[in-house]
């Protein structure tokens, strides 16, 4: 009978977070709606945070590094998303559509 | 307390069993929120994902961050998404197509990139223990931030300030209209 670890090696949560970015790639590539390519760059640098916390409880000891990282990384996702968020308002006031694929002033 | 609450955590059965419950409740929502039709749903979906990425920082030790995951994400963006979905009508619900024409070759990348992923993840061999001091985590993080890395701190919070005032501009109304 092989002893199932009780505490959980690293590689669970880098699974987790690895399905997590390509989930969130899938909504970037996929997505017409603007804001829900937005949400899935959310979705990805969410799995770069895990992987961040992840390191540092597996790898840290004593130094911080990998949980003062994931907060700068929240604090730019937060203000990547207000950035953004403001841009697709201009868009939609504009072109009266958020959809990626209906805004191609710039297609030759 | 927090380590207290590892100690009782780390030896037991329900580690594994909350790993996979977090676990499930991050990917199953984020993949709904791929798949939603409707767009208010994919906010909701996106909500549940990162309340449980927060669970996730729990596991891990990282009381502070989970609370600031829920402050920040469930709080302040999930929030924000809504508003820009009520602000832009006409486009969440009664879209009939919600995906691209490159859903085949999008959906095929991100295939390719998890299995690449897994791949690599498979052949390497972590053999690491959690060795984190979970001994008051939130007062060395603390320590962390306004000592040796106030500099990136700082610069934080310089960008939060350009980045509310750039929103602002951006979203003004022009003087004409």
């Amino acid at each position: 009978m092989i002893e199932t670890p009780m505490v959980p090696s690293i590689q669970g949560y880098l699974v987790v977070s690895m399905l997590l970015f390509a989930i969130g790639l899938a909504a970037v590539l996929v997505r017409r709606n603007a804001i829900a390519v937005l949400m899935g760059i959310e979705l990805m640098l969410n799995a770069a945070n895990l992987n961040f916390v992840a390191f540092w409880r597996y790898h840290g000891g004593q130094p911080m590094e990998g949980q003062v990282f994931a907060i700068v990384v929240i604090t730019l996702a937060a203000a990547e998303a207000a950035v953004a968020l403001a841009i697709i308002l201009s868009v939609y006031r504009r072109f009266r559509t958020v959809n990626v694929d209906q805004i191609n002033l710039m297609k030759g | 307390m927090a380590s207290l609450w590892h100690a009782f955590l780390d030896g037991s059965f329900l580690y594994p069993f909350a790993f996979i419950v977090f676990a499930l409740g991050t990917l199953v929502p984020a993949a709904m929120v791929v798949v939603s039709r409707n767009i208010v749903h994919s906010a909701l979906w996106l909500l549940a994902s990162l309340a449980s990425v927060a669970g996730l920082y729990l596991l891990l030790g990282a009381e502070l961050l989970a609370a600031i995951q829920i402050l920040v994400y469930c709080g302040g963006i999930v929030v924000l998404f809504l508003f820009a979905i009520m602000l832009t009508p006409g486009v969440g619900h009664a879209d009939v197509q919600v995906h691209n024409r490159q859903t085949f070759w999008g959906l095929l990348v991100a295939l390719v990139f998890a299995g690449v992923a897994m791949h690599l993840l498979r052949d390497e061999t972590w053999g690491w223990e959690p060795v984190a001091n979970l001994n008051d985590v939130t007062g060395r993080l603390a320590g962390a931030l306004l000592g040796n890395y106030a500099l990136a701190f700082e610069a934080a919070s310089v960008i939060l300030l350009v980045a509310m005032v750039g929103a602002i501009v951006i979203v003004r109304a022009e003087p004409g209209e």
